[in-house]
């Protein structure tokens, strides 16, 4: 039938035909609801520029599911009712122009002959109007609101004649198609219309097979009817065919067979070990179904026999086999459920003391005010600095945690906590069993290790996170599951609240925290890890600097007793007074840094002992000076007006005149044989003047002076965190750019200068800016080249020389030939009033153990305290999440990420991108979130993978022979990947075998009870499909089958043009779906 | 410069052994003087300079640094954050330049990002006396895929060319500066979840 535009159209038309030049007014005012949705229709069709429509290449294989569809969307009203147009489109490579252009007007439309086209049959996933009808461009026009379905066949009507219309007048080549009816029956009406050809789509949708429809016997005679071509025989059809069996049960390889990691946590129920770490794996089988479609193309219909009560269609037997996975939607996956439960704990504002409730909170008090009590205790008692043993520490510090438990019901109950402490803090676990004999020497060896990282992989190396099974990497696998299993937010924020009253009991008792990197904070950690080594270096110095007091004392007493009786005393006291003699080994004064005091070996201080020995009895008065000067250390030194450096450096410079005497007497005695005169006056003065030396610079001397040039002990550089530094750089930045205020940075800045200038006079008296600068910034000391040789000599001479007295005037020699070294400063380093000559004028010869502290311990310790106890739980996570993800992919690691093929190239990009969001300069909680989603899909995925190997790769499997193992991989690799994954060799290949006994081992099961027949009674249509051997047939009844018919006849009369004729049928339980495309010619009818 | 035209604020580090011309050659990019009394740097120094490279305006903030042994045990907490890193020797010392693999151990070990565009310069050519040739520094350079210039602070030659070079360097690595708006992520699906989940994906339907 054809639909006749109406005149108000033809009007509107007109425009560009040929009665432009009839003046005449054409009136749209009138246009009715359905010319107005035709037109807009049209005006769409323009739009889209669906009239110039090119036949694009021929269809590749499998091209429907494997090529990019592309759409296009407009929205469009009838009266009231909304509908949107949809133009779906496969993209295709480029289509060559010429080929395009030789079409001829006779040629049908691409989308008539797409309908006969075999290749695509069936393809795994498409829009199911291309599945129905093989079509790869057409559009639909679809109501938006379910209310709006068009379910009136008069409506239908309506609509499809607007489409009719709308294409005729536009010339559009492509099939438009209508969705009526209910939206979820998926029923659509079509139209194609071409130059002399018409192709009408239409469908029958019912809930039941009908009995004699439920065969291919059947399905042909539909079809045949629905053509009615006038001629006979009936042009022959071809049919395609696919059944669709579903495995369900897996019978033997029940999801029974987990990952094995799955039970420790869940199942052991003595112990935590999941404190260790994260779970991992699905709960239940990723792995739904397997859906096995058996398909034999493009079957001539005589070939095949299947109709009431025989088939030739045997799974078993057909020529293509291919198998898709049905997922189970969201399985539970234990790692991404802990992960996302984890951080969506930062979105919690709550303080530990709402989460916990008040109890928590005044306990807490107690403990404190204990503490300063303690603390002023020992203050008033200066004299007996007791260290408490690690046993008595640890033994305190557990009943601290059971007398707290008692009073409040903790969420984290007291034999778990305990648990967990010993598992973060294993030097304390480790003590219980062996209580005295660890020393903390050994407990120092502990914390070691840590630097000593498993090797890490490369891209690793730039997460911001924290060392793996360091403190922090526990802490956050803990918390983390401290939160799922036991007890959510409130546990962490309990779990938390025991973490910081044990950073500040070990603070307070001087008890390195262990699993941390040792040395300064490390900015390639996150805040957190960096805040807890800043507080182990805080420990670190208060422990040295307690430990140099105990000793003090302690060789004090002993010297009191038995005054220089003792090896030990003399050691201790040859420490003590820093007294270091010149020999080449170097002692190390006990005011080094902590580091270097325990790198102390005793053995190095054998040689000098002999030495000190002497120099100790004549140098008594200095040495007792000096004590009295230890106890002022903590002191502020400009509070004292006499203080210690004041002394010292008055010392130092009367020190200083009587070095000049001796040099002269020195050089003058060069000519004549005084050696040992000159040593002992020499031993005398070393005695007494230079102090805190660590080594010799080499073999660089004094200028102006025959002493050999030793680099001071130094304080180190106050260690920072990187928020810290962040402020310092704040600070320094805002100072700006002028002069003044490089000026200003620079004094803020030589505070280390002038200790070290300091130190440097002290170790070194008499000693120039030049002397300085040789150690300090070689390159700023200028040296005439020429003197060079006499220097080398010099040095090999001393390096050889063993006796004391040889060295001595080795050195007299060198010393000799140094006085003619020409050189001088740089030209920067001399200019009047530079930074370097200020300090250097300021600075008095004090040494480092005496200066100023660069870094006050006590200060930064209780800044750390402070910045844990304040955080918010919430907060916590979010300082934990860096951790926490690293420790997550490390799992993913662990669970052999990398033997998924599909998840290679996206794993090391999801570890860069969390490395990168861990280094983000603020923290997002969101882009951790996304982390965690991402996390969540690869761990499904790798259990998918597991799952599937388990099924398909049973451990065992003598009978298969490597190849079939190949095979047997290379499909698991594929079903992870692909839609859906041909079988080679169909039912007689490796795989084919593997999955046929599958269906085998399942059917089995099925059937211990019930009859195959009883099957078959409660559908009277379906035919019973061939058993191979016994009364069990291996497949189930196809849960789907599909019908494919093509043919290409003339109609509606003999004479007319042959055009392409199809009908798709579809056999499901609850669905019953024939899908026609019927052509007629429309020229010769 | 308005302030909306800046399109991100660059961190830069400038390293190298004492008395190569660090502070010269920053010098002379941010006041375009010379100085040839320039005092040796304590510890950090600092400058700012707005710089625009092909229409994108940067506002650098250049950190720089003492040279001296001593002082390093402060400056590796600068490098945190830098997307660019200039690497300085002296053309007329062949210690300095010998020293440039300590300095590289060091940028590794303390940098935080991965990908921060590395410079080096060889500064100095104004001296007579050369000891490291322009072919050394170049393998050098090649060698630890750096970009390469030679100048001289004193005459000026090169040394605007050689921070443009590393801005443009910079902005142009993706990732480095932008504030991750752009999310490079992975997508598991792949791409043609879209088109599919519009249309009835697939055989759900049929069964």
């Amino acid at each position: 039938m054809r639909i006749a535009p109406s005149c108000d159209m033809d009007t509107r038309m007109a425009d560009d035909v040929e009665e432009s030049e009839v003046f005449e007014i054409t009136d749209f005012t009138t246009a009715s609801e359905w010319e107005r949705f035709i037109a807009r229709l049209e005006q769409i069709i323009h739009d889209w520029k669906l009239t110039t429509y090119v036949k694009g290449p021929p269809l590749k294989k499998g091209e429907f599911s494997t090529g990019e569809w592309e759409e296009q969307a407009e929205s469009i009203n009838f009266a009231t009712v909304c509908f949107t147009v949809t133009e779906y489109h496969l993209k295709q490579t480029a289509v060559v122009e010429g080929s395009t252009q030789e079409e001829n007007e006779d040629s049908l439309p691409q989308a008539m002959e797409d309908m006969l086209l075999m290749e695509n049959d069936f393809p795994p996933r498409a829009h199911c109007i291309c599945r129905w009808y093989g079509l790869r461009h057409f559009v639909v026009l679809t109501p938006v609101a379910n209310s709006d379905a068009v379910l009136s066949e008069s409506k239908i009507n309506l609509l499809l004649s607007s489409m009719a219309i709308a294409v005729n007048n536009t010339n559009c080549l492509l099939p438009i198609f209508a969705q009526i009816q209910q939206k979820w029956r998926r029923m659509y009406t079509g139209i194609c219309e071409a130059p002399g050809a018409r192709t009408t789509f239409d469908m029958v949708h019912l809930k039941r097979t009908p009995h004699q429809y439920g065969h291919m016997e059947g399905l042909i005679n539909i079809f045949k009817s629905k053509i009615a071509t006038p001629i006979s025989p009936l042009p022959q059809v071809k049919a395609s065919i696919r059944f669709t069996y579903v495995l369900h049960d897996w019978t033997q390889y029940a999801w029974s067979l987990q990952p094995p990691d799955l039970d420790s946590p869940l199942g052991d129920e003595v112990g935590y070990p999941g404190f260790k770490a994260l779970p991992f794996g699905a709960v239940e089988d990723p792995i739904n179904e397997l859906h096995l479609s058996a398909t034999w193309p493009s079957q001539a219909e005589n070939t095949i026999v299947d109709n009431d009560v025989y088939s030739d269609l045997d799974a078993s037997q057909a020529p293509q086999w291919s198998v898709r996975l049905r997922l189970t939607e969201k399985p539970q996956c234990l790692l991404g459920e802990y992960l996302s439960a984890f951080a969506e704990l930062v979105h919690n504002r709550d303080s530990t003391d709402q989460l916990l409730g008040k109890p928590a909170f005044d306990d807490m008090d107690d403990e404190t005010s204990e503490q300063i009590s303690q603390a002023l205790q020992r203050l008033t008692d200066p004299g007996r600095v007791h260290l408490p043993t690690l046993s008595s520490v640890v033994s305190r510090a557990r009943t601290r945690i059971r007398s707290r438990q008692k009073q409040v019901e903790a969420p984290i109950s007291i034999d778990t906590l305990n648990e967990l402490l010993w598992h973060l803090f294993p030097d304390a676990a480790n003590q219980d069993e062996s209580s005295e004999s660890c020393d903390e020497s050994e407990k120092d060896d502990q914390t070691e290790p840590i630097n000593v990282q498993p090797e890490v992989k490369e891209w690793y190396r730039h997460f911001k996170s924290g060392p793996e099974d360091g403190l922090t990497y526990k802490l956050a696998v803990a918390m983390c599951v401290v939160n799922h299993s036991h007890g959510g937010l409130k546990a962490v924020a309990h779990l938390w609240q025991e973490f910081v009253l044990e950073m500040r009991y070990r603070w307070e008792n001087v008890f390195l925290i262990p699993g941390l990197a040792s040395g300064n904070p490390n900015m390639g950690c996150c805040l957190l890890h960096q805040k807890l080594q800043m507080l182990n270096c805080c420990i670190a110095r208060k422990k040295a600097r307690e430990e140099r007091q105990a000793s003090q004392t302690e060789s004090e007493d002993m010297t009191s007793r038995t005054p220089g009786s003792s090896d030990q005393n003399i050691a201790s006291e040859n420490q003590e007074t820093g007294s270091a003699t010149d020999d080449a080994t170097g002692s190390i004064t006990p005011f080094a840094s902590a580091n270097q005091l325990l790198g102390d070996d005793p053995a190095s201080n054998e040689k000098p002992r002999s030495v000190s020995k002497v120099s100790l009895r004549e140098g008594q008065s200095v040495k007792s000076d000096s004590d009295s000067e230890e106890e002022f250390f903590e002191c502020d030194e400009d509070s004292f007006p006499g203080s210690p450096s004041k002394n010292k450096a008055d010392l130092d410079s009367s020190e200083m005149e009587v070095e000049e005497v001796h040099f002269q007497v020195g050089s003058e005695a060069l000519e004549t044989d005084r050696r040992v005169a000159i040593s002992e006056a020499n031993n005398e003065t070393r005695s007494q003047k230079p102090s805190g030396r660590l080594r010799p610079c080499g073999d660089l001397k004094l200028l102006n002076k025959d002493e050999l040039l030793y680099i001071p002990v130094t304080q180190d550089p106050a260690p920072m965190t990187e928020d810290m530094l962040e402020e310092h750089a704040e600070v320094l930045a805002q100072l700006g750019t002028t002069s003044e205020g490089a000026e200003l940075r620079a004094k803020m800045q030589s505070a280390c200068l002038l200790s070290d200038m300091q130190a440097f006079k002290a170790a070194n008296p008499g000693c120039e800016l030049e002397d300085f600068v040789r150690w300090y910034s070689p390159r700023d000391w200028i040296e005439d080249e020429e003197e060079e040789e006499d220097e080398v000599e010099v040095m090999e001479e001393q390096e050889d020389e063993e006796g004391r007295a040889r060295e001595e005037g080795g050195a007299r020699e060198g010393g000799a030939s140094r006085r003619r070294i020409k050189g001088c400063l740089s030209q920067r380093m001399m200019l009047p009033g530079n930074t370097w000559q200020e300090v250097w004028s300021q600075s008095k010869a004090v040494t480092a153990h005496l200066q100023k502290r660069l870094f006050d311990d006590t200060k930064e310790a209780e800044k750390v305290l402070h910045f844990l106890a304040s955080l918010r739980p919430g907060e916590v996570v979010l300082h934990l999440l860096p951790l926490i993800i690293h420790a997550a992919l490390r799992r993913l690691e662990e669970a052999d990420v990398e033997e998924v093929p599909s998840l290679q190239p996206h794993f090391p990009g999801l570890v860069s991108k969390a490395s990168r969001v861990t280094r983000a300069p603020t923290q997002d909680i969101r882009k951790y979130e996304e982390l965690v989603k991402q996390i969540s899909l690869i761990e499904e995925v790798i259990a998918r993978s597991l799952s599937l190997k388990a099924k398909f790769l049973p451990p065992k499997s003598e009978t298969e022979t490597p190849r079939h193992t190949g095979a047997l991989q290379q499909f698991v690799c594929d079903l992870m990947d692909k839609p859906e994954v041909p079988v080679i060799g169909a039912g007689r290949g490796p795989v084919g075998e593997a999955i046929h006994q599958l269906f085998g081992a399942a059917q089995r099961a099925a059937h211990m009870l019930p009859e195959v027949e009883a099957d078959l009674q409660d559908s009277p249509g379906k035919v019973k499909y061939s058993h191979t051997h016994s009364s069990v047939p291996d497949f189930p009844r196809p849960a789907g089958r599909e019908f494919i018919f093509r043919t290409v006849a003339p109609r509606p009369a003999p004479y007319s043009q042959p055009t392409p004729q199809r009908m798709y049928c579809v056999l499901v339980d609850e669905e019953f779906r024939l899908a026609g495309a019927f052509s007629q010619d429309t020229t010769f009818q | 410069m308005d302030e909306d035209d800046v399109l991100t604020t660059l961190k830069i580090l400038i390293i190298g052994e004492s008395g190569v011309g660090k502070s010269s050659l920053l010098l002379r990019f941010t006041d375009d003087t010379f100085d040839p009394e320039q005092s040796a740097t304590i510890g950090v120094d600092f400058k700012v300079k707005t710089l625009s490279v092909d229409g994108n305006t940067a506002k650098l903030a250049i950190w720089d640094t003492a040279g001296q042994e001593r002082f390093r045990t402060l400056t590796p907490s600068y490098y945190r954050g830098a997307q660019g890193v200039i690497l300085v020797y002296d053309v007329s010392n062949q210690t300095s330049f010998q020293q440039l693999d300590q300095w590289l151990n060091e940028l590794d070990t303390y940098s935080t990002k991965g990908d921060i565009v590395k410079m080096l310069i060889g500064n100095k050519i104004d001296k007579d006396k050369r000891e490291v040739t322009r072919d050394q520094g170049l393998r050098f350079a090649r060698k630890h895929t750096m970009l390469f210039i030679e100048c001289s602070a004193k005459t000026k030659d090169g040394v605007q060319c050689a921070f443009e070079e590393l801005v443009e360097k910079i902005i142009q690595t993706p990732g480095l500066w932008e504030n991750d708006t752009k999310s490079r992520g992975v997508s598991l699906v792949g791409g043609k979840a879209g088109a599919a989940g519009q249309g009835c994906s697939g055989y759900c339907s049929v069964i």
